[in-house]
């Protein structure tokens, strides 16, 4: 291209000044207007909404269920964050551990890949989906009035689990609604949800594994064992904790499970479902419900702070690595 | 070697644990009502047995006999044209009234299983039936019995069949609306967002504005806020937009305030745009990674040709952008598909508009004697996204890897 021709193009092309300072903000407009007005205004004013009453005073009334035992809420917030400390610590712990072990498994033999396609395939479903599969696991006796169907029959335990473990003819609960243990279930239905995400990620992780660091270690004779431990699983750190960070986000946040199938059960709530049913089910207990709402939402919040910051130091990082 | 055994054996029992649940689901949405929740869905691959009910004859049959003979199976089978049962039969539970041994001159209601081949007393008969199935019902006189219901154990053969899908999404409008209202919210709540997240991912690659790297960082931060948080804000935002509404139509139609104008503050769209809110600190954050590590060469030259920031866009980028689009896509398509607690709070409440979760979640209750139903729903609501997820399964894990491990 001649020098005159790319003059002239470049006259053309070249946008003025005004121009070029106002679009990046038309690109940009449409994400930030939208991000404002339906996440970042609302979670403020969400927090606002905790500390009044019902009629726009400045309370802390909302809150009264963490220092207040005559409170609302009082035993269903502890029953939550009891339920929600076992959930952060077992269900990201089990998928990972899960998901290690299948990525290397499935890494040594040949039908890996379809065994990875099985684990994976629960990502894609929802999970109340996966709350009615795993309802035939778990569940109880058949129905409760066996002389109304059809005669009778010897052989009526549905659920696969209480069966193997032996539980016959007499109506009983499904699992999952045990107390106290009940929450153990339904835990299990997240983890079969999610190792499909720990392992894939785990997966593609132990493949960027430098050869040379395992070839060193074939030559000095380490076992499958120390080869996992000392050589691979030290190099994938950083990958673990970010699955780890993802996981919890994501349990703290759960919902649905839960909310299928134990909904009103004090003993089974989590801090979302305990959200809903405060907004349903309390309004006897005064008109705040709205408020009272809030300020468990705010709960909620302060709960995923500590791995925000986390994210927030880790994407900075990353960005300066990738951006430069 | 023995590491490699032990290797298979560990990977076949998770998978195993992994895929029982899905034969569960299947198998069971394939039974009858009656199998389905008498006996455990394991037991519907072999000969198993369950109870059933038939009645000797009909009950307007007036026959005067001495001996009837009959099939069972016959009777069972009347008026079947799928789930034909077929096996061996094992007993048949009879009350009976017998002198009672505490109470002298008294009698007492007893239940027995007699076997096949084993005389019974029924209404003043002599019942016999054998284990294929026929029966011979034999008076000293001549009578005209009412006809007997009698519960029968059959050592029943496997039997599967599609009914509970043809119920469910032809009995009744449930299914298909929830089907065709998940459809109608996940398609606009999947493209409008990755519309609108690749012009801004593009402006925070490419472009150069005042804050622009912290500006993306708060975008990106807004991805782990729960948002449970935003819910009630945004539902009292969307009356105040539906009572404005009302108000409007009201004003140019003059129609009454109930019923005919009133604008629903719950509403299809009101989920799209929520879901695209939602939806935008993951699609710019996942675009904006991959649009910064096309070669800067190639803006450079295009800028020096002369191409605005539009065309480069449009003609540049967009194209060689297709992997990441892809991957938000599947990403956002099976969140909105599967998605409850949205919904829930601010999608459209009536029930012909209810989305595929909420429609299960209810049926968990409803159906809860009829797990034929159940499962078969479930299934439905499961086929559009496994497939979706199937068949772009790479571009998913693409997506996930760029999320989590660097450079990947």
């Amino acid at each position: 291209m001649n020098l005159a021709v790319y003059r002239e193009k470049k006259s053309i092309g070249r946008q003025s000044n005004i121009v070029e300072a106002i679009q990046p903000w038309i690109f940009v407009g449409p994400t930030l207007v939208l991000l404002l007005l339906f996440l970042m205004v609302p979670a403020l004013s969400t927090l606002s909404l905790s500390f009044q009453e019902s009629d726009g005073t400045l309370s802390s009334r909302n809150y009264a269920f963490l220092w207040d035992s005559s409170a609302l809420g009082y035993l269903q917030f502890r029953l939550a964050m009891r339920n929600s400390l076992m959930w952060l610590i077992l269900v990201p712990s089990l998928c990972i551990v899960l998901g290690l072990l299948i990525a290397v498994l499935a890494d040594s033999v040949r039908w890996g890949v379809v065994a990875k396609t099985f684990i994976f395939v629960p990502l894609a479903i929802s999970f109340v989906g996966a709350a009615v599969i795993w309802r035939n696991i778990f569940a109880g006796g058949g129905i409760e009035a066996l002389e109304t169907i059809n005669g009778s029959t010897p052989s009526y335990q549905i659920g696969l689990l209480k069966s193997l473990l032996g539980h016959t003819a007499e109506y009983n609960e499904p699992l999952y609604s045990l107390k106290f243990w009940g929450n153990f279930f339904l835990m299990w239905i997240l983890v079969w949800v999610q190792t499909g995400f720990a392992m894939v990620i785990f997966s593609a992780a132990l493949r960027g594994v430098p050869e040379d660091t395992i070839e060193a270690a074939t030559i000095d004779g380490a076992n499958p064992f120390q080869m996992f431990f000392r050589i691979k699983l030290p190099q994938i750190y950083s990958t673990v904790l970010v699955v780890w960070t993802t996981l919890v986000i994501l349990v703290l946040k759960v919902f649905d499970i839960p909310y299928a199938l134990s909904a009103n059960d004090d003993d089974k709530l989590l801090l979302a479902t305990m959200m809903e049913n405060a907004r349903n089910n309390w309004s006897i207990g005064g008109d705040n419900v709205d408020n009272l709402y809030a300020a468990i939402a705010v709960m909620l919040m302060l709960t995923v702070v500590p791995n925000m910051v986390f994210n927030g130091w880790r994407i900075r990082r990353e960005q300066k690595e990738l951006g430069n | 070697m023995i590491t490699k055994t032990l290797s298979h054996f560990v990977l076949g029992l998770i998978v195993f644990i992994w895929v029982v649940p899905f034969v569960a689901l299947v198998s069971t949405s394939l039974r009858s009502e009656t199998e389905a929740k008498t006996a455990g869905f394991w037991t519907a691959f072999t000969p198993t047995e369950l109870g059933h009910r038939f009645s000797t004859h009909d009950k307007g049959e007036k026959i005067k006999i001495f001996t009837m003979n009959g099939n069972i199976f016959d009777r069972l089978n009347k008026d079947k044209d799928s789930f034909i049962v077929s096996g061996e039969i094992n007993s048949i539970l009879i009350k009976q009234r017998i002198a009672d041994p505490e109470k002298p001159g008294k009698t007492k209601l007893v239940r027995k299983l007699v076997p096949a081949g084993e005389l019974m007393n029924v209404r003043g008969g002599d019942f016999i039936f054998s284990k294929d199935g026929s029966f011979t019902w034999t008076f000293s006189e001549e009578t005209l019995p009412k006809p007997k219901n009698l519960d029968v154990f059959i050592n029943q053969n496997p039997i599967f069949g599609t009914d509970a899908y043809i119920e469910v999404l032809f009995d009744n409008k449930n299914v298909p609306n929830a089907l065709i209202s998940s459809f109608i919210v996940t398609i606009p709540a999947t493209i409008i967002p990755i519309t609108i997240a690749a012009f801004a991912a593009y402006a925070f690659a490419w472009m150069q504005f005042p804050g622009r790297d912290w500006l993306f960082v708060i975008v990106v931060s807004l991805m782990v806020v729960p948002t449970q948080l935003a819910f009630l804000p945004i539902l009292q935002g969307f009356s105040g937009i539906a009572s404005w509404a009302t108000a409007l139509n009201q004003w140019l139609t003059d129609c009454e305030v109930k019923d005919t104008c009133q604008v629903a503050s719950k509403s299809f769209a009101s989920l799209w745009i929520t879901h695209t809110a939602f939806g935008l600190p993951l699609a710019i954050y996942l675009l904006r990674n991959y649009i910064v590590g096309l070669p800067k060469e190639l803006l450079q030259s295009a800028r020096i040709d002369g191409a605005s920031h539009l065309q480069i866009f449009t003609r540049l980028i967009i194209p060689l952008s297709v992997p990441a689009l892809a991957s938000f896509s599947i990403f956002q398509f099976l969140w909105v598909w599967n998605d409850l607690i949205v919904a829930l709070y601010i999608g459209p409440n009536n029930s012909s508009d209810l989305v595929f979760p909420i429609r299960l979640q209810k049926q968990l209750g409803t159906f809860k004697d009829q797990l034929h139903l159940l499962n078969a729903s479930a299934v439905i609501s499961m086929i559009v996204p496994v497939l979706v997820f199937l068949s772009m399964q790479k571009y998913f894990i693409r997506g996930l890897l760029a999320g989590s491990v660097k450079g990947g």
